[in-house]
């Protein structure tokens, strides 16, 4: 039942489940006063036509009690889904700023800043054992189009954009987030699974909008550190090698 | 591609129906706009302004050597790999037009159907219809062709598909390239006139970054790593996931458009000289000039040939440098040329590899670097500035166009190509060839191709030198002060001259 989803169906993501979970949830509703309504009209339908040319006909435009009906429980399916999505949405975009339950700091990792620009993604890693700053430092790492974050915990990223709009999109992990020129967005999003992720961009954003897309590499925290640590051998290569003797 | 890596999962009867819509709305979509214009390649303006009869025979020697985007025609004295799986016949011992072979490619992509090409042996040289393959066992490794010709001996070279990796170059580079580069690579295509930088033209034989000397043409690698990882602060994006093949095919696609227009661009400036309309119309006119003058002094004169005369005396000797085989002559020689530089670039010996380790990044390392940046011998200060924000004293100036004295209408540096340079600002750490030392290094030992960035030689900057600007350049964006006060560049040559860098 999962088809109609990116991928192999599956949400490569601790918040992705809750996110399928709200989207089943919504398409029942949906689903089930799609086929309510179109029930009642097709009983007014036929309920109409069977009116003899003599019988009084019943108007209902006006009829108080039912704008009160269809005002209420409608307003009362949107509050419901208002009120039951917080917690997603808090967690997707606001838990990440507050403390844990026992007040201790939320222990996210900052791996990296993403720039997007007409039509890559520029990606700026700190050195092994740095934190990300906002500037840019002498031993960071580079790549492009090529996001490399460790598993098995939150992660964040710093999204910016080097000149119009643009929308950080991991499909596979149901993170989407766009990218305003003038700001710094952290993202937080974790992957389950070891793996290769599409990552796009999902907001048109020129001609080439369609060049726009990268891999998201998720490897375990081991593999994340060595693959830091040979990046930067190579970005820090001089070209220089001992001759044979 | 993207599918390698995320296969497909849906069900089947989802997928056809989704194919069914997409075939549906192409229908409507193509049935509105028409067909697509066929792609051409375009001729430079000193082609179109040869004589007729000079511009029709580089058209025919353009067309019959390099071919048209639709079919495109494998010169094989180019070293361009054109592609195909290639074999030698292990023995000829099956039925008739059955043998077995060893492959030195992968054995699974020879399809039915495919055309093979024999380049060794009896068969060699077109003297044989064009076989067909009718089957291929890959197990067995025998080769089933459709007719029956000369039977190959053991140890004949022949090719299968042909050409498939140029084909698919083609459809890449129609796809992600020609856009800005346009269908014949002059940079002109449909969104690159209003990029800045303007996209490369390819048709000088030049690339930027490379890792070959200054004279050298780029190698494979070089275009490689530009397709990847593409240029920061251009337009250039990066094609990372392109996929091997893909990006192998599209550079050698890039490369042979490159040995194509500068074919075109060589073989052209061979016959300006003598028949080009413009060049006919201005001598004529000159003459003219100085015939009334003459007149006007009263001195003898001969009166110059008319403008239809004078083409018709080049037309015809035009036909006497065909019939005398100058012509074919001049072909001769630019292919040569062409095929031996482009060869010459993927050898060792022309690859710019420093003979020392980088100097280790200490601050005196960097003070060393900043006096050769400020001194009279490299000049660096004069266009990239003395803080290396690019705002150098030569940015002020007026040049004069390459070979003229006319100068360029815009203030500042221009490039090989006509358009306008900045100096690159050395303190944004965007470094577009590349942010490697080595990439610093070649920049500076090997100049930037086609632009006024020079090669620094042996004779001028030793090794350890330039390490040394390099680890002044790689500090330049993270300088939070100015030490010192920027002093006048003769006050810093003098203290250059006096504390020698080695």
């Amino acid at each position: 039942m999962h088809w109609w989803f990116p991928g192999d169906g599956n949400a490569y993501s601790t918040l992705g489940g809750k996110i399928d979970d709200l989207f089943y949830l919504i398409l029942v509703i949906v689903s089930v006063t799609f086929v309510g309504t179109s029930a009642a009209l097709g009983y007014a339908l036929w309920r109409g036509a069977a009116i003899k040319a003599d019988e009084k006909v019943w108007f209902s435009h006006g009829s108080h009690s039912l704008e009160v009906i269809w005002t209420i429980v409608p307003s009362a399916v949107l509050l419901f889904i208002a009120l039951y999505q917080l917690d997603v949405w808090a967690e997707y975009r606001m838990k990440g700023f507050a403390k844990e339950k026992d007040g201790s700091p939320k222990i996210i990792t900052v791996v990296a800043e993403v720039t997007a620009r007409q039509f890559e993604w520029r990606i700026r890693y700190p050195a092994n054992g740095k934190p990300l700053k906002p500037t840019p430092q002498p031993d960071d790492i580079y790549s492009v189009n090529e996001l490399h974050v460790p598993t098995g915990g939150l992660v964040s990223i710093t999204l910016r954009t080097d000149d119009v709009q643009h929308a950080f999109f991991v499909p596979m992990l149901r993170v989407k987030q766009d990218a305003v020129p003038g700001k710094m967005i952290p993202v937080w999003f974790d992957a389950t699974m070891p793996g290769n992720y599409e990552m796009l961009c999902a907001e048109l954003c020129g001609w080439g909008h369609y060049k726009m897309k990268a891999m998201l590499v998720a490897q375990s925290a081991d593999d994340f550190e060595a693959w830091k640590d040979k990046a930067s051998a190579e970005q820090f290569d001089d070209g220089y090698r001992k001759p044979a003797e | 591609m993207f599918r390698e890596n995320f296969p497909i999962s849906m069900p089947r009867f989802t997928r056809t129906g989704f194919n069914v819509l997409v075939t549906f709305g192409l229908a409507v979509i193509n049935s509105g706009c028409g067909e697509a214009p066929q792609a051409k390649f375009k001729y430079r303006p000193t082609t179109e302004d040869l004589i007729p009869e000079a511009n029709k025979a580089v058209v025919k020697t353009l067309t019959e050597d390099f071919g048209t985007p639709e079919k495109l025609v494998a010169w094989e004295r180019f070293p361009v790999d054109y592609g195909g799986v290639k074999g030698t016949v292990a023995a000829n011992d099956g039925p008739a037009g059955a043998f077995s072979v060893t492959l030195d490619g992968d054995a699974g992509k020879i399809a039915k159907g495919a055309s093979l090409l024999w380049v060794t042996g009896s068969q060699a040289g077109g003297k044989s219809a064009e076989a067909t393959v009718k089957s291929f066992n890959a197990v067995t490794k025998t080769l089933q062709l459709a007719s029956a010709s000369t039977a190959p001996v053991a140890g004949d070279r022949f090719i299968v598909a042909f050409g498939e990796d140029m084909q698919l170059g083609r459809v890449v580079y129609m796809k992600n390239c020609m856009h800005c580069h346009g269908v014949t690579g002059d940079g002109d295509g449909p969104t690159g006139k209003f990029l800045n930088p303007r996209p490369r033209d390819y048709r000088n034989g030049k690339f930027k970054f490379t890792s070959t000397q200054s004279q050298e043409k780029a190698t494979r690698d070089d275009l490689h790593r530009i397709v990847q990882y593409g240029i920061p602060g251009t337009y250039m994006p990066s094609f990372l996931l392109l996929g091997k093949r893909e990006t192998t095919a599209v550079v050698e696609y890039v490369r042979w458009l490159a040995i194509r227009g500068e074919f075109e661009k060589r073989f052209v400036e061979e016959l300006t000289n003598d028949y080009s309309e413009s060049v006919i119309v201005d001598s004529i006119k000159k003459a003219q000039a100085s015939y009334e003058e003459k007149k006007r002094n009263k001195e003898e004169a001969e009166k110059p040939l008319s403008e239809s005369k004078a083409k018709k005396e080049a037309a015809a000797a035009f036909k006497k440098y065909v019939d005398d085989k100058e012509l074919d002559g001049a072909i001769e020689e630019t292919a040569n040329l062409l095929a031996a530089a482009w060869t010459q670039s993927e050898t060792p010996e022309v690859s710019v590899v420093p003979t020392s380790q980088r100097v280790e990044d200490t601050p005196e390392s960097r003070e060393r670097g900043r006096l050769l940046y400020m001194s009279n011998t490299t000049k660096c200060y004069t266009c990239h500035g003395p803080t290396g924000r690019g705002d150098g004293a030569a940015t002020e100036d007026f040049w004069d166009k390459p070979g003229t004295s006319v100068k360029f209408e815009k203030r500042g540096l221009h490039d090989e190509w006509g358009n306008p340079l900045k100096p690159r600002n050395l303190t944004l750490g965007q470094y577009r060839g590349g942010r490697r030392p080595l990439d610093l290094f070649r920049r500076i030992r090997a100049g930037i191709k086609g632009t006024p960035m020079p090669a620094f030689g042996e004779t001028v900057l030793k090794d350890p030198q330039v390490w040394d600007v390099v680890n002044y350049v790689m500090s330049l964006p993270y300088q939070q002060k100015q030490p010192t006060a920027v002093k006048h560049p003769a006050e810093v040559v003098a203290k250059n001259e006096e504390k020698p860098a080695n």
